[in-house]
């Protein structure tokens, strides 16, 4: 749906239309999105639901049978249960059997971070394949109800902002130790993520209530108020960016592929495309100047992205991204792909790097 | 932008000392007086502690560029006039830094009176080594980081000042000053990476005197709280 359609989906707070959502969507730039609640706030579709479609469609577009897979390892910021690990759930839906399992939990880079363990099990022959799906359905987060439940009637900016941002959906990659015989693959030549979450504090969060987050410690947290209620009331259920903490994220992420750049991982004029989980301010950011004029930048030209089409969806945003770009362009043997997932969460950035391969 | 960066060597060398800003940056995220002055945690007396560390290190600031500058021989001419106008154009800041300690309310005799901190000694040393060999081309790395550090204070530092405390006259005029001739300086700069940086030793020098002015600076900070 449009911008227009968000507030209609979501629900006016306090029956007040939002004053800060045109100034973010301008600058997110996103134009459309998905939901999976309807304009009563009513789930459609679960996430484990939504990430098992994903699933499906994806083992149905291989040449591999269920009973062929092997493991499973998914993610999400949040899944429908607390407990047990999403995996179970998405295995269950998918009705796979007797796989081994791995559920990465964290926000954005989480996607990553799954994949990384199906291609660590793969390199290591543990296992022959795996099947690494991502899903959000963060939009149950953003109900006007929610926001009402707060004590005071002023919502802050933190927990507005990313009601403008995120949105709901679902990406799926089949990870395999050989490639296609029929269809062109990606192979995956490396995967590298770097933490700073001992550098910066807490940038984007649920569980914590507002003043816990401006004072920078986290005594309080969600489970700590006697009741959950209190907790809802205190704000601590809400989902939060720090956006003063937010610039660090282009520094963090640009650090981490200069130092990929010197350990020799990324050769920049190598590279043909990159798909980025970035917003396209960032290039027009002063350390983007920086990068050409040193020579190590990837020219415009070559980055993809379907964020402003489909909306940003957290973790499956990368996959999702991926899923188009191979569908709607023709690639050739030995084009290299760098994906790049920069999280706020706590300052965690994720790196890929893929080649196009032909069958043999 | 006048110049930009235009030679392999010196875009190697941009290069380099870009890796060696991030990482200065990732590390000054975790020293406390940082922490607390960028999360708008820092108390009135922090400030006034900060300022007066800085300035111990400021008001040496003009003596190793202008040292630096009588250093450069007859073939590097134009660096030493490029180096001189600079110094000139800096050598009060350290006005500014006790213009902005009095309007906390701080005593000028206190902030003239201080003493350098352990990382200021040892920076303000280091430069003073440097800039008195010939042709010490490696203090274009030491101007990187320093430029770098005046322009984080003028966006970032200078804004969570004006966040925390409220003052009549503005307090934090010597972190915002730096930003007005940001570009001019960073110009200056691509200029003078272009022009003597050569050859892979040049690179190395430069990104080797960058690292130790980033580690010392560090110190520096550091040093703030330990007062007594």
């Amino acid at each position: 749906m449009g911008n227009d359609e968000i507030e209609d989906v979501l629900g006016l707070i306090h029956g007040k239309k939002s004053r800060l959502k045109n100034k973010i969507l301008n600058s997110n730039g996103i134009k459309f999105r998905h939901y999976a609640i309807d304009k009563n706030q009513q789930t459609k579709i679960s996430n484990s639901n939504m990430a098992a479609n994903a699933g499906e469609q994806c083992l149905t577009n291989s040449f591999l049978s269920k009973k062929q897979v092997e493991m499973l390892s998914c993610a999400t910021s949040q899944g429908d249960l607390v407990l047990p690990g999403f995996g179970s759930m998405v295995q269950a839906e998918l009705n796979l059997s007797a796989v081994e399992l791995h559920t990465s939990h964290g926000i954005c880079s989480s996607s990553m971070m799954a994949l990384k363990a199906a291609f660590t099990n793969i390199k290591s022959d543990e296992t022959k394949n795996s099947l690494v799906i991502a899903s959000e359905l963060t939009s149950r987060l953003f109900k006007h109800t929610r926001y009402e439940r707060v004590e005071g009637k002023t919502v802050d900016f933190n927990a507005e902002f990313l009601r403008w941002m995120l949105s709901d959906g679902a990406g799926a990659l089949l990870v395999e130790n050989k490639p296609n015989s029929r269809k062109q693959s990606l192979r995956i030549d490396w995967v590298k993520s770097v933490s700073h979450a001992d550098a910066y504090p807490v940038c984007m969060s649920v569980g914590l209530p507002q003043t816990e987050v401006v004072e920078g410690s986290y005594t309080k947290t969600w489970q700590d108020y006697p009741t959950y209620a209190e907790a809802e009331q205190a704000g601590a259920l809400l989902l939060r960016q720090d956006v003063r903490l937010l610039d660090n994220i282009v520094s963090v992420g640009v650090q981490g592929f200069i130092k990929l750049i010197q350990q020799g991982y990324v050769k920049p004029g190598e590279i043909d495309h990159v798909l980025c989980h970035f917003s396209s301010k960032y290039f027009k950011s002063k350390i983007m100047t920086l990068l050409d004029m040193a020579g190590i930048a990837i020219p415009e030209h070559k980055w993809y992205t379907n964020l402003y089409e489909r909306g940003n969806t957290g973790c499956a945003a990368i996959f999702i991204m991926l899923d188009e770009f191979i569908k709607t362009k023709t690639l050739k043997a030995d084009e290299k792909i760098l994906c790049m997932v920069p999280e706020s969460g706590r300052f965690n950035c994720a790196y890929m790097q893929l080649t196009v391969v032909d069958p043999i | 932008m006048e110049h930009l960066v235009l030679t392999p060597t010196g875009k190697k060398c941009l290069q380099s000392l870009l890796q060696v800003w991030l990482n200065f940056d990732l590390a000054l995220s975790k020293v406390p007086i940082v922490q607390r002055l960028e999360q708008e945690r820092l108390s009135l007396e922090d400030y006034q502690h900060l300022l007066v560390n800085l300035r111990q290190q400021v008001i040496e600031g003009a003596r190793w560029i202008t040292r630096g500058a009588s250093s450069f021989e007859r073939e590097f001419v134009d660096v030493r006039s490029n180096i001189i106008s600079h110094a000139k154009e800096e050598h009060k800041d350290y006005l500014l830094l006790e213009k902005d300690y009095v309007a906390t309310g701080g005593d000028l005799v206190v902030i003239q009176s201080g003493s350098k901190n352990v990382g200021t000694e040892a920076l303000h040393s280091f430069l003073m080594y440097r800039a008195s060999l010939p042709n010490p081309i490696d203090l274009v790395g030491a101007r990187w980081i320093i430029e770098g550090l005046g322009n984080k204070m003028a966006t970032k530092w200078s804004k969570a000042i004006d966040n925390q405390f409220s003052f009549d006259r503005s307090i934090s005029t010597f972190m915002s000053f730096h930003g007005k001739n940001d570009e001019k300086h960073m110009a200056e700069l691509y200029e003078l990476i272009d022009r003597v940086c050569q050859s892979e030793k040049d690179v190395t020098a430069i990104t080797q005197s960058a690292k130790v002015v980033a580690k010392l600076y560090q110190l520096q900070l550091e040093e703030v709280d330990n007062h007594q």
